[in-house]
């Protein structure tokens, strides 16, 4: 509480504190939505809470700054995120206008995307997602770069550190002038990741000279086997022509080393055994845009390379590591984009995309000795060629009403897709409190990723896509007060129903392999709100909240007359969802409460409350205190952030650990040239 | 400043308005399970840590379930492999846990541990100071003092790597025991007890999965045949019967190519194979063909573990479900009267009579 108190007399100010200085003036009451809005649920995430701390990944920040599912499965370890109750291979992810979902897996990780690397993010949640990409039964995450539009040089450098000898460094240089915008990113983070934790799932036993347990406790032990390495480097440059023409060069490599976390019930000897997972990605985007008064065309190139390495191996005697498995994947990944738009006139907005993609995946998965004493490799060699095209029709007939359409097709190997229909509408019911109600349909649905499908042994080609269905209607107000106050917030209501989900399930052969195990009716509700204040002697308060109810459950038909599943949760679904964040500012003071909440999440498709068939609720808090210090020849900032403030003993996924109460200070120069 | 201050305070009084959040950590309970009794290994999620032990009294026809975390208030952990009893103590091997609990038998009371095993599946006894622990992902059988909880030695197995390396189920013959190596292997090792060596090795079909030895002293082991594309191989799965005299085939029965075959078990008298192939199966070791109709349909689902009462041949099998949920457990007579049935925990997948 004495922390709460000091906090008191902090006031905002931030790295780029052009960006975040909070602003009564910067609110501004819409009374209509941008045409390509119309109807849509989209949450978009400020550049205050992508540029809060360089140490935080995208999935962090999505845990406190949306009310979707973020499954994180420990420290710089993998981490997913999933909108209303669905998965998260259901959640499509885009950089830049590029499809990042791993097209072996279906899914991205969040925790290998650093926050400070992305300028724009948004969420479309459910029907929205059509307007961008197919596939995302439950919604997608778009994120961008921008230029910086800095006039002549910049540097800023930031350098964390943390608990568990955790050290971020973050590099950014800039140059631009009227044409030019070049921007060089860096982001090196590393940590041997060995916090302490009561292991609450073991036991030490003590034993007699006999070899009775005498006594037995649960140790405080480390997260073993959790180190991580992480190198970002993100290359950008863009060129206007001034002429209405802008050429874009977005480049991303990544290099991660990471230690896999030994789960809380592993008796195994860490000195002993070496889990890990290595990857290298590069990212790279060239594009084109031209704009005219009433039409905009846009073209991308695509290139996306990932090769994945897991090694597990074990001493044998002497030091000498021997290989247990050894899994290598290469994906190849090149993609051509086109997007156009149309104004016919204020009332009618008109667009076209088209994408194409050709996935190249190799899969090394084991190596083994065949029958006849050869060398050979269990895994899969496999191309797919992916086309999506959608055309669109926005009309706003009257300034109070807008109405839209989306029609979606996608190619998916040899298979077409259903056609994929969406239908927005918007209107302002009040104009007193800017009262808005808007309402979404659509179809959708996810072909089978190419792991489901060829994986050896496991892979089962006679999957069935996932089919679905889903609608959405809510109302929002935004009301305020010019430099006093302003005060938004919105409700939805939505609803799917998903056929033929694919989970990957054990099988009597010892391998794993999908099917088409559920159908899902998932519904519920999300709340949003924000409240920016103006107070006396330049105190202001920033407030962002948000809340969902999201029951997910599976109506299929019973596996068999023992299936207790039907009728049930999801598991590891959380039912109830929440996260406020709330920000003080005074002078070049900022002071942060973050702070989010988890309901309990079954374990079992059962819902079986037994001890490991559950995990506990959790909230977590953190809080951050920053001070900017403006120099003749610099500004610094200093930061102070604490996590985990009560300390908490807390999982998200059983069976590995969570760190308790942990801290971090920052320090950030941007010199003046 | 005094609005400001109340506006502030009252802020921060809703940001702080929840944090603690409650942990039920389990008190030991006391059990006293006296006479027979049926043990059940649930594998539980792989990397979830969630297996469990569950125990099944058949005269009373009941069941207790997660009574390892229930005696012990820690977890059993990842992946429970098999459970065997050796001098009233009772084993379980946790295979992704890398570690073999001994607990009694009457309490559930955790009696000592052996750890560091590299990826253990099976343990054998041969005295109360040694037995062997077979592996997966490792080319060697571990030679543990099961008094010492210690691993005392390993026996290198011929013809795998670690990457490749998968011995499984142990059967005795006198100073002989015989292994089978599922995991792209197609082979059953012998190994001689007094020198911890292997000795012989006779090849079968692709994959062998489990291993009895019948009242003539034949070995029988049934192969899955790999599955399709395999680069080791797929073919149609097999019974063989090895007579362990000379170590050689001396029987050979071929299913479908494509059976799910699995399980192989003996009744008391071990004149009576059962296995599982979607429905559950049953000869006797001195048929010359596969049966033709069930000894039990499928309920509709995959069937994934079996057993036998030895006391009076009752059969109990063990359904998956959807494994992501408490398995059930149908038992039946050795005529095949369905007389109880009970849930269990995730992947209920081995059994061990007590």
């Amino acid at each position: 509480m004495c922390i709460l108190l000091v906090a008191m007399n902090v006031q905002a100010q931030d790295n780029e504190a052009m960006d975040k200085e909070m602003t009564i003036s910067e609110v501004t009451v819409y009374g209509r939505r941008p045409m390509k809005e119309i109807g849509t649920q989209l949450t978009k995430l400020d550049s205050v809470a992508l540029k809060e701390n360089i140490a935080l990944s995208m999935a962090d920040v999505l845990a406190y700054n949306s009310s979707i599912f973020v499954k994180n499965y420990g420290r710089a370890t993998l981490s997913t995120v999933a909108f209303r109750g669905t998965s998260a291979s259901h959640t499509q992810v885009t950089w830049n206008g590029m499809k990042i979902n791993n097209p072996m897996m279906g899914m991205t990780d969040f925790s290998m995307i650093p926050s400070y690397f992305i300028d724009d993010a948004s969420l479309l949640h459910g029907t929205s997602s059509v307007n961008e990409v197919g596939g995302g039964l439950g919604g997608a995450v778009k994120l961008s770069t921008k230029p910086a539009k800095n006039e002549g040089f910049g540097l800023q450098y930031i350098q964390g550190i943390g608990s568990f000898s955790t050290f971020d460094e973050f590099l950014r240089l800039t140059y631009g002038n009227k044409h030019w915008q070049v921007s060089t990113r860096v982001v090196f983070s590393s940590s041997p990741n060995d916090f302490e934790y009561r292991n609450r799932d073991k036991k030490i036993n003590v034993y007699d000279e006999d070899m009775n347990i005498i006594e037995q406790y649960y140790p405080i032990e480390r997260n073993q086997s959790g180190a991580f390495k992480d190198f970002h480097f993100l290359q950008e440059v863009y060129y206007n022509t001034g002429k209405g023409d802008c050429i874009g060069l977005n480049a991303w490599y990544i290099n991660s080393n990471r230690e896999l976390p030994m789960l809380t019930v592993d008796y195994g000897d860490d000195t002993e055994f070496d889990n890990r997972q290595q990857e290298q990605t590069f990212r790279g985007v060239v594009s084109w845009e031209h704009l005219q008064e009433k039409w905009k065309l846009k073209a991308q190139g695509i290139y996306l390379h990932t090769g994945m390495a897991y090694d597990y191996n074990r001493d044998v005697g002497n030091g000498n590591m021997a290989s247990m498995i050894s899994s290598r994947s290469y994906i190849n990944t090149f993609s051509g984009q086109m997007e156009s738009e149309y104004f016919l006139n204020d009332k009618w907005l008109f667009t076209a995309t088209l994408s194409a993609h050709q996935h190249f995946v190799l899969s090394k998965d084991k190596s083994i000795i065949s029958l006849n004493g050869e060398d050979a490799i269990v895994g899969y060699d496999m191309g797919r060629f992916e086309m999506s095209g959608s055309l669109s029709a926005k009309w706003q007939p009257i300034k109070r009403l807008g109405l839209s359409v989306v029609v979606r097709e996608e190619l998916i190997g040899n298979r077409w897709s259903p056609v994929i229909p969406a239908f927005f509408i918007d209107g302002v019911l009040l104009e007193q409190g800017n009262i808005t109600a808007k309402a979404s349909i659509s179809r959708n649905f996810r072909a089978p990723t190419l792991n489901d499908l060829y994986a050896l042994p496991g892979g089962n080609p006679d999957l069935k896509d996932e089919r679905g269905w889903t609608y959405d209607a809510g109302l929002s107000f935004a009301v305020g007060r010019e430099g006093r106050y302003s005060l938004r917030g919105s409700v939805s209501w939505f609803e799917s129903f998903i056929k033929d989900w694919i989970l990957w399930l054990p099988t009597t052969q010892g391998f794993f392999s999908p099917r088409n195990m559920k159908d899902v009716h998932a519904y519920g509700i999300e709340l949003q709100g924000n409240l920016l204040l103006d107070l006396p002697k330049d105190w202001k308060v920033d407030l962002n909240g948000s809340f969902s109810w999201t029951p997910s459950i599976n109506v299929g038909e019973p596996v068999s007359v023992a299936d207790q599943s039907v009728g049930k949760q999801l598991p590891y679904v959380p039912e109830f969802s929440s996260s406020v964040i709330g920000r003080l500012s005074w002078h070049d003071w900022t002071f942060m409460y973050k702070w989010c909440y988890y309901s309990e999440r079954y374990t079992m498709s059962s819902n079986d409350t037994s001890f490991s068939g559950r995990l506990p609720q959790y909230f977590m808090s953190n809080i951050s205190l920053e001070k900017l210090l403006s120099f003749k020849f610099m500004d610094l900032s200093l930061k102070g952030v604490i996590n985990n403030l009560f300390d908490e003993e807390y999982l998200s996924v059983l069976s590995r650990p969570m760190p308790g109460i942990n801290f971090e200070i920052f320090i950030g120069i941007t010199p003046k040239w | 400043m005094k609005k400001s201050s109340i506006v502030i305070l009252s802020i921060i009084a809703l940001f702080v308005c929840s944090s603690c959040m409650k942990w039920e950590y389990g008190l030991e309970e006391d059990f006293s399970a006296a006479g027979e009794g049926l043990f059940i290994t649930n594998e539980g999620n792989f990397q979830y840590g969630n297996a469990t032990l569950s125990y099944y009294d058949p005269e009373k026809k009941t069941v207790e379930n997660e009574i390892f975390y229930r005696a012990n208030a820690m977890k059993l952990g990842d992946v429970a492999q098999s459970m065997v009893i050796h001098d009233n103590v009772g084993w379980i091997v946790v295979n992704n846990s890398h570690v073999i609990f001994a607990i009694d038998l009457e309490t559930f009371k955790e009696k000592g541990r052996i750890t560091n095993l590299t990826s253990p599946r099976y343990m054998h006894f041969l005295s109360d100071e040694k037995a062997y622990v077979t592996q997966i992902w490792d080319n060697r059988i571990f030679i543990v003092n099961p008094q010492r909880y210690e691993i005392i030695g390993h026996i290198e197995c011929p013809g795998m790597t670690m990457e490749n390396g998968s011995t499984e189920q142990m059967v005795q013959c006198g100073k002989y025991v015989y292994v089978n190596c599922w995991s792209y292997q197609n082979r059953i090792l012998k190994i001689d007890t007094e020198t911890d060596c292997v000795v012989d090795e006779l090849t079968v079909g692709v994959q062998p999965t489990s291993l009895v030895l019948d009242k003539n002293n034949k070995i029988w082991t049934i192969t899955d045949g790999g599955y399709k594309n395999s680069p080791y191989g797929y073919e149609a799965p097999a019974l063989y019967c090895i007579d362990t005299e000379t170590f050689t085939v001396e029987r050979e029965f071929l299913f479908q190519k494509g059976s799910k075959v699995s399980e192989l078990q003996l009744n008391k008298e071990k004149d009576m194979l059962y296995w599982l192939n979607d429905d559950v199966w049953a000869m006797s070791v001195e048929d010359t063909h596969l049966p033709i109709r069930p000894f039990l349909d499928s309920r509709g689902t995959i069937y994934y573990g079996l057993t036998v009462n030895p006391q009076n041949g009752d059969v109990y099998i063990a359904d998956a479900i959807d494994y992501q949920q408490q398995g059930k457990i149908y038992r039946y007579t050795k005529d095949g009267v369905l007389i109880d049935e009970f849930y269990v925990g995730i992947i209920p997948g081995a059994f061990c009579w007590k």
